[in-house]
């Protein structure tokens, strides 16, 4: 009886019953994916490349191989002049003492020549910017060096000093802070009266540290702090060293990443040599302070010159700064030997140890 | 039997054909260094060796010695050479140049301890051949003597024309002189400013080593501090043709070179 039911039924079947009657097919997830050695490999090619941004180059120069010379010049190979009267291309570039560079200078400047007696004296450092890695290099820096003699340098700087106590406002002002004060100034900043923007620097006692705190907030970067030397004990140093110091930013050459170069006025010629030298020392010791911890030189070349003379007179800048660094060597303790000191000696069982550690813990 | 005669036939033609004339033949110096691009798979003691397959006789070039520069070559010289030494001397050149012009001339040995030791300067023999102060002197000599150089003097105050003068002018062009003693101005002195002595010329004798002497021509020029005061620019100043400043002096001179 079943079976005469009218073909109808059969028709419409349940989804049950279209997959029971479904000839059951294996269909597991066809594994389409290719090799596990396969796959690693495809993965490995996909590795990220960095895309450099380069900047719009016109249509006519972008085939064009450009010819990069490396700008950290090498001239060891030639020789050094024995005569008393020689040709500067065929040999070493002459190196002057910085008293015979600017006597130099001097001459080219003297009444009887260009008659520019109080012209300005530059440096042009070059500076190797490698990092610790040989991809990294360090970071473009504009800092303040202090000098001891100053010059006229043509810039306007404001200085705002804190200070409590009408004798501590009294040595800033003659040192020549722009202004001077005591809480009354931070109340008047507090207030809007006066816009702490329109000076550059702001320095403190350290008696007024408490009063300025209110305005910590507004001042942000400029808050006096000991790091930069703006927060101290000698007012009329600090305001003399942002008065008088040379400004000067390094800046990493666009096409070689590991030469930077700058000039920085460090004088006039008219000033005495001596002072003009230790002018020049203390901007050299200011850029090692951003020495890297690396191997090798990172002040390579120094030159003096002088508009409008277009001479560039080399000089040795390792009279004033170390051309090499020392490091306190890394030692392993395959490499403990006898003559190594008692510290040394602790310092690689102390190492062993960790090793050990790390062994039992693997 | 036949076998034989046939063997035996070619044996003797061949004799024949592979003797040659004794051909001088070159030792042939061409060494490629090469490293393996696929690492031999490794086998254990006392085992064969792994088959080798294609990829390893795939090589990778290291260096070709053909092309590697050869390294400067230490020669003692024997006699005085320009721009190279002196006698004596030892000096380190480039090895093509050592052979062609030093060691086949016969006027240099290779630095080995019994040539060093036998054409060593002795003390008598260094006063005797002192013609020449230093291998480069006659180098700077004729530079000096080939070139006009501008002296720059002020068109406003008043000068005299001293030996520092003329030093820091050539110091300016990359001729250093190092001290002022070695620099003869002319006997007359030359004041200024007087635009009359613009671009005339007039002769400094320099003394190199205290020995060679060069006669250099220089040309006064008025250089003013301030721009709009300045001579016109002349256009590669030295090409031309100028008056000498001590007419009577530049003639013995120039009769005399």
């Amino acid at each position: 009886m079943l079976r005469k039911l009218p073909s109808l039924f059969n028709n419409i079947l349940s989804v049950n019953q279209v997959r029971q009657n479904a000839r059951p097919l294996f269909i597991s997830a066809t594994n389409e994916a290719a090799r596990k050695g396969t796959r690693e490999k495809a993965r490995k090619k996909k590795v990220k490349v960095e895309i450099k941004k380069v900047g719009f180059i016109p249509h006519n120069l972008r085939k064009k191989v450009r010819v990069t010379v490396n700008k950290h010049q090498d001239d060891s190979w030639k020789q050094i002049p024995q005569d008393d009267v020689y040709i500067q291309k065929y040999y070493q570039y002459r190196t002057f003492t910085v008293e015979d560079a600017i006597k130099c200078h001097q001459e080219t400047h003297h009444p009887t020549m260009y008659n520019v007696p109080n012209a300005p004296i530059l440096a042009e450092i070059e500076i190797n910017m490698q990092g610790e890695k040989i991809t990294r290099f360090v970071d473009n820096f504009h800092r303040m060096a202090p000098i001891n003699y100053k010059f006229n340098h043509g810039e306007e700087r404001t200085v705002l000093a804190f200070a409590k106590g009408q004798e501590y406002i009294d040595i800033a002002k003659k040192a020549g802070a722009t202004l001077a004060g005591d809480g009354g100034l931070v109340k008047s900043i507090q207030n809007g009266d006066l816009s702490f923007n329109d000076f550059q620097f702001i320095v403190a006692h350290s008696n007024i540290l408490h009063e300025i705190m209110p305005i910590r907030g507004l001042l942000k970067r400029r808050f006096p702090n000991p790091k930069n030397g703006t927060l101290g004990t000698d007012l009329e140093e600090m305001v003399q060293k942002f008065l008088n110091g040379i400004t000067y930013s390094v800046k990493k050459d666009e096409n070689q990443q590991n030469f930077a170069n700058l000039t920085a006025q460090f004088g006039t010629l008219d000033m005495d040599v001596k002072h003009l030298e230790d002018n020049l020392a203390s901007l050299l010791q200011d850029i090692n302070k951003m020495r890297p911890k690396r191997e090798g030189k990172f002040i390579t070349r120094v030159y003096i010159n002088s508009p409008p003379s277009s001479e560039k007179l080399k000089i040795n800048p390792f009279v004033y700064v170390p051309e090499e660094q020392t490091f306190a060597k890394k030692k392993t303790s395959a490499k403990v030997a006898e003559e190594e000191d008692e510290d040394e000696a602790t310092a690689a069982e102390d190492e062993e140890e960790v090793k050990e550690k790390k062994e039992a813990v693997n | 039997m036949l076998r034989s005669i046939f063997k035996s036939g070619i044996n003797s033609i061949s004799t024949h054909l592979l003797t040659s004339n004794n051909a001088v033949t070159q030792q042939v110096r061409t060494t490629f260094i090469l490293r393996r691009k696929y690492p031999l798979e490794l086998h254990k003691k006392n085992q064969k060796p792994r088959k080798l397959r294609g990829k390893h006789f795939n090589y990778v070039l290291v260096e070709d010695t053909n092309r590697t520069v050869k390294p400067d070559i230490e020669v003692v010289l024997k006699q005085f050479i320009h721009g190279v030494g002196k006698k004596g001397e030892i000096v380190k050149v480039r090895p093509n140049f050592a052979y062609n012009e030093l060691l086949l001339t016969d006027k240099a040995a290779y630095a080995t301890p019994e040539n060093i030791e036998k054409y060593k300067l002795k003390e008598g023999e260094e006063s005797q051949e002192e013609k020449y102060s230093s291998p480069y002197a006659q180098r700077t000599v004729n530079m000096l003597q080939n070139r006009v150089f501008a002296i720059v003097m002020n068109k406003e105050q008043p000068w005299v024309i001293e030996p520092w003068h003329v030093r820091a002018s050539l110091r300016k062009c990359g001729y250093h002189i190092l001290s002022d003693d070695a620099i003869e101005l002319p006997q007359e002195k030359i004041t200024g400013p007087d635009l009359q002595k613009q671009n005339k010329e007039f002769i400094v004798t320099v003394t190199i080593n205290k020995m060679e002497k060069a006669k250099v021509r220089c040309r006064i020029h008025h250089w003013s501090t301030n721009p709009s005061d300045r001579l016109p620019y002349v256009y590669e100043h030295w090409l031309q043709d100028t008056e000498p400043l001590f007419p009577s002096e530049q003639k013995s001179n120039e009769s005399s070179s």
